[in-house]
């Protein structure tokens, strides 16, 4: 087409250089003076990057009887690199301690445990124009117990960005060496797949349904626990479907969230959790949420009769008395406080309040005698952004 | 125990990041939004970017009579020069390439044209009237000569105006970003009427995601674009418009003939200031079949959509 010498730099912008990346006209606005400062003419704007301290403690308690207390300290990190790199990590270390975890009314065959526990992973995330993908490995490490997994997942967005696919694949698998030696070099792997959608259904409403399968073999069973022998094969699938919905005369976002899970073991679990994200004033965002979880119990769970001995049970029958395999109901209520303190300087407390009762169960039946349990966790976080 | 980060997609965006403020300004909506900055410098952040579009607006408005453009438009056809400024000399300077580069089609002179048309009325104007004010448009007769130091500008004919309207919005857009770049602020934008500058990309580095509006529904949009940095600007024949017997008339007018475009519904042009990104969609709407070629030539990239609504795009 011979009109499109209009866009060539044949008039005034004899100056203009021909194997410019820039056209004629972008160099016209270029040129004026204020819109485009020196200091940011550069190429690669200053990228941030990210690093994230957090520390957690953790204790967990039945009636008369204090349980397993965690202090995690934690670092994370995200680094951008080029344009269409990042690169981030995290690691952990727990110091637990307290008592082995105590099954129903079995007085005490609680020994003192005293571990510790390394985990890290690192991931790497490419950014393409409309997509996105992520690699990932992690590892976590204690005396009894190795694990680690590859995850990879990919975003991909519609031209409109109105709606955004998501797939993920995870591997991973576990080593498991108790210390009393129930058994020896034992193994679990896992395979696990999600997919779901993403759809913007108006400026201020945020829709998300997706679905995950997973496959697992090995050992499942708790080592430490008596009778305890669970199925060599799990699968599992799961369904959740989350809202956010941003309410423009607060400032605020509400999110919600259903999840429902059901696997081979017989457990079907529903949660519902509800957050409300207010910023209030400049810096500061306050976050409550409210948690509601109920399961009917696993299969081959067994409620042990309170004081009489444990039902005769065929040697090699799949049993569990883990009272995270019975029916239950639980509600955790938590309040999250950032603060952002300066334009590099952020700080989080997160608190959650956990109880678990088998009263609070909505489906499954069973386990009346089942004794109360409850955790808090208080987490600290602060970033630094630069 | 570690904490849960894949709670949330990492595309969500959070309705929280950054501080925003909106106002109304060269008339329509402005918002400017900024993130990464201390919070106690964000509110005076924000008003300098806002009074620095506001400083543009009365400076080259012409609703106001102590404004640039006023006064050089009430001296049309009197012989009196009128020195301006400096910011107003590299303004006239960028006019008077953008007329060139578009052969006369970007032309300041031609808002006039704005007195035929009432997009209220419903009716269209009589070829005489169009004929009557085409003849006093005209940038190569306006008096600015090149490569002097003292910057005079005269109308030669009473009845002659100047519009900044052609690219004020993008301008300012501009200047308020470049406020904020001066003052130290890296992530953000500036969108006045959907004539947006970029500051620099979100605090995860990402783009800001921005859409583009469907020229003929207003609640959808066509496609979107995630921008780390740069403008993006968008003429449409749908701001302005009326339907007589069945067609719809613009407000894009051919300063030729004094009738509206009709080739493009609209065109959004992506370039590294919303100064360019603007006058290049202007004159894309009225280059007709040719803006594909001249947007390519002026190595931008863009998004189109045809008379029958189909999407031309390259670049983005």
């Amino acid at each position: 087409m011979a009109a499109t010498d209009a866009g060539t730099n044949r008039t005034a912008a004899g100056k203009v250089n021909d194997n410019s990346v820039c056209g004629s006209i972008v160099l016209a606005a270029l040129a004026l003076p204020g819109l485009l400062p020196r200091s940011a003419v550069a190429d690669n704007a200053p990228e941030h990057a990210l690093i994230e301290v957090k520390t957690e403690h953790y204790q967990d308690s039945q009636p008369g009887f204090q349980r397993i207390k965690i202090d995690e300290p934690g670092i994370y990190a995200l680094i951008p690199i080029g344009q269409h790199w990042s690169l981030s990590g995290a690691a952990v270390y727990d110091a637990v301690s307290g008592a082995s975890p105590r099954y129903y009314t079995t007085k005490s065959g609680a020994s003192s445990v005293h571990d510790k526990r390394y985990s890290g992973d690192v991931e790497a995330t490419y950014y393409a124009a409309r997509s996105s993908y992520g690699l990932s490995y992690a590892h976590s490490e204690e005396n009894d117990y190795d694990a680690n997994s590859v995850s990879a997942d990919a975003i991909f967005s519609t031209p409109d960005n109105n709606t955004a696919f998501n797939v993920g694949l995870s591997a991973g698998r576990d080593a498991i060496n108790p210390t009393n030696r129930i058994v020896v070099n034992e193994h679990r792997t896992t395979y696990a797949g999600i997919v779901g959608v993403t759809q913007a259904l108006s400026a201020v409403d945020l829709v998300q349904f997706q679905v995950g399968y997973s496959t697992g073999h090995g050992y499942f069973s708790d080592a430490y626990k008596l009778f305890d022998n669970r199925p060599r094969r799990r699968n599992s699938e799961t369904a959740s479907l989350r809202w956010n919905h941003h309410i423009a005369t607060f400032g605020a976002t509400l999110r919600a969230n259903y999840r429902f899970y059901q696997d081979t073991y017989g457990i079907n679990s529903h949660t519902i959790e509800v957050q409300w994200v207010q910023p209030v004033g400049q810096s500061w965002v306050l976050t409550p949420g409210l948690r509601y979880f109920t399961q009917n119990a696993a299969k081959f769970y067994v409620d042990p009769p309170p004081r009489a001995p444990f039902p005769n049970l065929p040697d090699g029958s799949t049993s569990s008395l883990d009272q995270r395999l019975s029916a239950f109901g639980a509600y955790a209520v938590s309040q999250k406080v950032e603060w952002h303190i300066t334009q590099h300087w952020s700080t989080d407390l997160k608190g959650e309040i956990y109880e678990q009762k088998s009263s609070y169960r909505f489906i499954g039946q069973g386990s009346p005698g089942l004794a109360r349990f409850q955790y808090y966790q208080v987490q600290f976080g602060l970033t630094y952004r630069y | 125990m570690a904490p849960d980060r894949s709670a949330e997609p990492k595309f969500l965006a959070d309705g929280c990041e950054g501080r925003t403020i909106r106002f109304g300004a060269m008339a329509c909506e402005a918002e400017i939004r900024i993130a990464g900055v201390d919070p106690t410098r964000a509110s005076g952040l924000l008003d300098a970017a806002a009074t620095e579009v506001r400083r543009i607006e009365a400076k080259y408005s012409r609703y106001r009579s102590d404004s640039v453009v006023s006064r050089i438009n009430t001296a049309a056809g009197s012989g009196a020069e009128i020195e301006v400024d400096t910011e107003t000399a590299d303004l006239l300077d960028f006019a008077a390439r953008l007329h060139a580069q578009s052969e006369g089609l970007f032309d300041i002179t031609s808002g006039i044209l704005r007195k035929a048309w009432d997009f209220r009325s419903n009716e269209l104007p009589t070829q005489a009237t169009l004929d009557g004010l085409c003849r006093r448009i005209g940038w190569s007769r306006v008096h600015w000569p090149a490569g002097v130091t003292s910057r005079r500008i005269a109308l030669p004919e009473i009845g002659m105006e100047l519009d900044f309207g052609g690219f004020g919005k993008e301008y300012a857009a501009d200047r308020a970003a470049g406020v904020l770049l001066a003052a130290g602020v890296r992530s953000g934008y500036v969108n006045l009427g959907g004539d947006i500058r970029v500051i620099g990309p979100r605090l995860d580095s990402h783009g800001w995601s921005l859409g583009i509006q469907h020229p003929r529904d207003i609640a959808a949009t066509i496609a979107g674009v995630e921008l780390r940095g740069g403008g993006l600007a968008t003429s449409g024949d749908y701001e302005r418009y009326m339907e007589v017997a069945g067609r719809r008339y613009s407000h894009i007018l051919d300063p030729r003939s004094g009738w509206p475009v009709d080739h493009w519904q609209s065109v959004s042009v992506v370039a590294p200031l919303c100064l360019a990104a603007g006058a290049l969609s202007t004159i894309a709407m009225l280059t007709g079949t040719r803006a594909p070629a001249f947007l390519e030539a002026q190595r931008v990239a863009f998004i189109a959509v045809d008379a029958a609504g189909r999407v031309h795009r390259a670049g983005c």
